[in-house]
């Protein structure tokens, strides 16, 4: 008997009831970006099913994964599965097993810049990217093009409760501690 | 009419010129528009990615504030309009989760009461088809569009989606209002490769060629679209590395302005020149 304390974990975290897939492939063709999957998606949801966790986890659909929706849309049985794998992203994070840091981190950046002044600061996080992969003059033509056009904001647009926009950020990081916390004595048997 | 208006982060700097087209129009209709106090990011995906309270926390906030009035929330940007729908409808409908949210988010308050829209449902309700068809002083029947809604407009699961999932025409009826000719086509919802543009540029401009390949062979003179991350990917097209000929991406706000005044305002904004869409126009 498989074990199925994966699923289990995965059906509780995201309220779907992922059990229910019968692989009927329509994630899969309607998915734009599957040429660049290495577990296309229905397989993915096969393994959560079957308890691969290490493979789902490491995957890098996970990441190359648009949050388009198109698959969440076509499955017959209502499964959500874009939520599915963002929720994966999580727990691969959590755990250091993410394939491809990229997404998460240019993330990370964005949420500190909208913690930092309320509102996203677009030439901060992306000129702090750019520091972090080394690369700051690969898209140079397109910067300056839309900072020519007026389309990048060049100052930060401050809020004026930004006393407020931290304490919601603290805010959120105790409840997701609590969350997290109620996963682990779920887990534990005694 | 009235209505709370949340801009977002991208109409205030990238789609600046969507906001600008959006007001203007907006005044023409004598629709008045009041910005919500100290509004703040909805999180758009970054949010749900890292942390789903975070997520709903940011949404909450703006709704909160938008809920010192009683006129519906407009969210022009179909991420902010989708989050915050998201969020109001979990803080109505689910007590527990209201609870928590406004203990996070005291002293402000929460209690999904508003409505919230985006640009297309207002333009429809509270300008009409009707008079969207009358007293246009410029002829655009010279001009075809594809009508490319993106692919987070109609595709929320769980809550009830404003429009048909695959196949929405909603802003279809409003170009055709106008007097310029839609081309029915396949790509109506997909997607142009969203954030993917910074974190891997090559999705993008693959799933962004493929939609501007498709407009052109069927056709189209224009793209008209209602959200600033499609108009975005598609408009930079030529800097990431199509060296095709492209087409003009137009906020839908923006063929209003061709009906109505007969040019552009944010004519300058425009990455692929939608200076050529002009000469198209005749007089009415």
């Amino acid at each position: 008997m498989k074990d199925l304390s994966f699923l289990h974990e995965c059906e509780r975290e995201t309220g779907e009831k992922i059990s229910s897939c019968y692989q009927c492939y329509r994630c899969t063709t309607g998915c734009p970006v599957v040429s660049d999957m290495d577990i296309l998606p229905h397989r993915l949801i096969r393994y959560v099913i079957l308890g691969e966790r290490e493979r789902a986890l490491q995957s890098g659909t996970i990441w190359t994964c648009l949050q388009c929706y198109t698959c969440s849309m076509r499955c017959p049985n209502d499964i959500d599965v874009a939520r599915i794998f963002d929720t994966l992203r999580k727990a691969a994070v959590r755990e250091d097993k993410a394939r491809d840091l990229d997404t998460w981190r240019f993330d990370r950046y964005f949420l500190d810049s909208v913690k930092r002044h309320g509102r996203l600061h677009e030439l901060e996080a992306i000129m702090r990217y750019k520091l972090m992969k080394k690369d700051l003059f690969g898209d140079s033509k397109m910067g300056m093009s839309m900072l020519l056009k007026g389309r990048m904001g060049i100052l930060p647009h401050n809020i004026k409760d930004r006393k407020g926009m931290k304490a919601l950020f603290e805010q959120a990081d105790k409840l997701s501690a609590v969350s997290g916390q109620q996963e682990k004595s779920n887990a534990d048997p005694t | 009419m009235r209505l709370s208006y949340y801009p977002g982060c991208s109409l205030k700097t990238s789609s600046r010129f969507y906001e600008a087209s959006i007001l203007k129009v907006f005044s023409h209709y004598g629709i008045e528009l009041e910005e919500v106090d100290d509004w703040s990011c909805c999180g758009a995906s970054a949010a749900h990615t890292i942390d789903e309270h975070l997520a709903h926390l940011l949404s909450a906030r703006n709704l909160a504030l938008a809920e010192a009035r009683d006129y519906p929330l407009f969210a022009p940007c179909s991420a902010c309009y989708i989050r915050s729908r998201m969020t109001n409808e979990k803080v109505r409908d689910d007590a527990d989760f209201q609870t928590e949210v406004n203990e996070a988010l005291a002293p402000l308050v929460c209690e999904g009461t508003l409505e919230v829209k985006n640009i297309i449902e207002v333009l429809e309700e509270y300008v009409g088809v009707e008079a969207m068809a009358k007293n246009n002083r410029h002829d655009l029947s010279g001009l075809k569009a594809v009508p490319y809604y993106g692919c987070v407009l109609t595709r929320t699961m769980r809550i009830t989606p404003y429009d048909d999932k695959e196949n929405p025409e909603s802003m279809d009826v409003l170009i055709e209002a106008l007097g310029m000719k839609v081309v029915a086509w396949p790509y109506k919802m997909e997607c142009c490769g969203a954030g993917k543009t910074l974190t891997d540029k090559d999705v993008t401009r693959r799933l962004s060629e493929k939609i501007m390949d498709m407009a052109i062979t069927l056709g189209a003179d224009v793209i008209v679209t209602p959200c600033p991350l499609c108009q975005m990917n598609l408009d930079l097209l030529p800097l990431i590395g199509r060296t095709a000929a492209s087409l003009p991406v137009l906020f839908l706000p923006e063929v209003f302005e061709l009906a109505l005044f007969g040019s552009l305002t944010g004519t300058g904004s425009h990455i692929i020149p939608a200076d050529g869409v002009l000469k198209k126009i005749g007089e009415a």
